[in-house]
């Protein structure tokens, strides 16, 4: 039992799918995830395939601050993801709305509806620190198994250094 | 018969990827995160009003302030660190406390985890306005600490 | 011959144990060599196989009633039609295959494609009747073209045999049959020019859309069963007449493998090089290209059978 539960944590870790989710963003980072499969990057040269539908994949990228509108729309495609998911949160916009902080249109970022597992940071972020999250997310796949993600965490606390005087 | 060519070249020159966990170079005119220096920060806040999405948060303080940065939040505009060059230049400093560096951050898995908080106690002022001789309230200088780092722990100091 | 061999041939070689491998290997192959040649460095060796791995251990959502009762089926069906085509096929000459015929061969040939259209019929979702009306479209073209190139073959040689086929004297008309499946196997095998019919992102993946997990280990394993199926029947057909007279029936083996391997590096070329057609298109191209070949090849074997 304990091989073949090896044998599932490297395939997952193998082969993670991706299903690539717009909830208002810019396009900067959906660019730089279309420039991640390009040849210079190959994101296939991890396992990484991108799906033309969610319940073919096991990891939900998602770029752009969650508009109002988009809540339900991205709602519902977790919810379509199946088995074992992880989501990860590409660009700046998903992790903190970046510029549009006190914008009327958002609903938030997208801790607020969905667990996240990675966060990629900039804007837009290199297609290579892209790879990077992916990879890393596959790894969480690997380690979680079968458990359900956690529930959704508070913001950590800021780290706060004193200076030497 | 042009896309045979290129295959067979292709083929021939053999694959242009970088393996995984390689970065590429990043040019010199590359805006990345910002980096910090307390020991030349006078105190201005005008990166913090020139922060276009909020990632640097100021809070003064009697005799000290709080600076933090969370590349989370940045998107590298770059407008910080001209704020401060500028209004360095206009006291007469070649010198600023913010600068960019070439390097991408990390990808990080909680909330917030980025994000780093300097307490800078408050300086008297440079030599050229020092006939003034009107004390600030602080007192030593201020030592400077590791600068930002991506992905570096914060060094802990005593407090001041 | 026996239950037992029959049992050997149909489950070992080159039946489901060989032909699994098999099907994971050129699916590789397919996808390494159209990276290589779009300057990429494509996946690793074994990963169709970690690929079907972690799709078994994927949850499938409830499907309740009649449908989700088929949904499950087709996929079953389409993997074991696949995994007997490919246990017909005499890759060891001597030992003749499976004794069935092309008929049986070619019907187990169009399951898979038969599958795959009821699937996105009963998946109800509207991706998957548009992707399902497109590989109805299209199976209706090539399958013309298809079939006329065989049985203008076989016509020729009094014979659905395939191992009475496979050492026929050489003629032009078995060439022209022989071009004439390798212009349809793109179309039956979902590559680019004629990938339409699983085209992702454009239909959300077609017919397939709804399904997940096993069920799609299962028809990832189809497709990998019908490139083999594919390439064996092309190698069936041309191998005998690359035949060194020494060797024996190993080395007949290897070079009907190495024919595969062959079509497939031929067929991935055609994929990196082309983009995806239309629709409209892709009949087009069968109906007014193709379709003057194939009756060439039957009249000529009518008028050959005449003759003799």
């Amino acid at each position: 039992m304990k091989l073949l539960k090896r044998l599932m944590c490297t395939a997952r870790r193998r082969s993670p799918w991706l299903f690539h989710m717009n909830s208002g963003s810019c396009n900067g980072c959906d660019i730089e995830i279309v420039a991640a499969l390009s040849p210079r990057y190959d994101a296939e040269q991890l396992g990484v395939r991108l799906e033309g539908s969610p319940r073919h994949a096991d990891i939900l990228c998602v770029t752009g601050p969650v508009t109002r509108k988009a809540v339900g729309a991205v709602k519902t495609v977790y919810d379509q993801v199946l088995g074992p998911k992880a989501v990860i949160a590409i660009g700046s916009c998903p992790a903190t709305t970046n510029v549009f902080i006190d914008s009327r249109t958002l609903d938030g970022p997208l801790d607020k509806h969905l667990p996240v597992d990675v966060f990629v940071p900039g804007c837009p972020p290199r297609p290579d620190a892209i790879i990077a999250g992916v990879a890393k997310a596959a790894q969480i796949l690997a380690e979680r198994g079968n458990k359900a993600p956690q529930p959704i965490v508070a913001i950590a606390a800021e780290t706060t250094e004193e200076v030497n005087q | 018969m042009n896309i045979l060519i290129m295959l067979w070249k292709n083929l021939r020159r053999g694959y242009q990827t970088l393996l995984f966990p390689a970065h590429p170079r990043v040019t010199p005119r590359f805006r990345g995160l910002v980096q910090f220096d307390p020991a030349l920060c006078t105190g201005c806040a005008v990166c913090r009003f020139r922060c276009t999405s909020r990632a640097i948060e100021f809070k003064a303080g009697k005799g000290e302030f709080t600076w933090s940065y969370n590349p989370g939040q940045c998107t590298f505009c770059g407008r910080c660190v001209e704020g401060c060059a500028e209004h360095a230049l206009k006291e007469g400093h070649t010198e600023h406390a913010l600068s960019q560096q070439e390097a991408v951050p990390p990808v990080y898995t909680t909330q917030g985890e980025l994000k780093k908080s300097y307490t800078v106690a408050r300086r008297p002022p440079a030599a050229k306005m020092a006939t003034t001789a009107t004390a600030r309230s602080a007192g030593g200088d201020a030592r400077t600490t590791a600068g930002l780092e991506a992905g570096a722990t914060p060094a802990t100091g005593g407090a001041q | 011959m026996n239950l037992l061999t029959a049992l050997a041939r149909l489950l070992i070689f080159p039946g489901l144990l060989f032909a699994v491998p098999a099907a994971w290997f050129f699916l590789w192959v397919e996808r390494k060599s159209v990276a290589l040649m779009q300057e990429r460095v494509g996946p690793p060796f074994m990963q169709p196989f970690w690929d079907f791995v972690k799709l078994l251990g994927k949850s499938t959502p409830p499907r309740p009633g009649i449908a989700g009762l088929l949904m499950r089926a087709w996929p079953l069906i389409a993997v074991s039609a696949a995994a007997g085509a490919v246990g017909l096929l005499p890759v060891l000459p001597s030992s003749g295959g499976f004794e069935g015929d092309l008929i049986l061969l070619l019907a187990l040939l169009e399951l898979p494609s038969i599958c795959i259209i009821a699937a996105g019929f009963s998946s109800r979702s509207i991706f998957g009747e548009i992707g399902s009306a497109r590989e109805a479209a299209l199976s209706v073209s090539y399958n013309i073209v298809f079939l006329l190139a065989i049985v203008s073959i076989a016509a020729s040689q009094h014979t659905f045999r395939l191992e009475a086929l496979a050492s026929a004297p050489f003629t032009p008309l078995h060439w022209l049959g022989v071009l004439a499946i390798l212009v349809c196997l793109p179309a039956k095998l979902h590559i680019n020019p004629f990938s339409l019919p699983n085209a992702e992102q454009e239909i959300y993946s077609g017919p397939m859309t709804e399904y997940a997990g096993p069920e799609l280990a299962m028809w990832e394993l189809s497709h990998g069963l019908e490139w083999v199926a594919g390439t064996g029947l092309v190698a069936t057909l041309v191998a005998p007449h690359i035949a060194i007279p020494w060797g024996g029936a190993w080395l007949a083996a290897c070079i009907f493998v190495a024919i595969s391997f062959g079509v497939v590096l031929l067929l991935s070329a055609l994929a990196a090089a082309t983009a995806r057609l239309a629709i409209d298109s892709s009949v087009r191209f069968y109906w007014q290209c193709t379709l003057i070949f194939a009756v060439l090849a039957v009249s000529s074997a009518i008028f050959m059978r005449f003759r003799s």
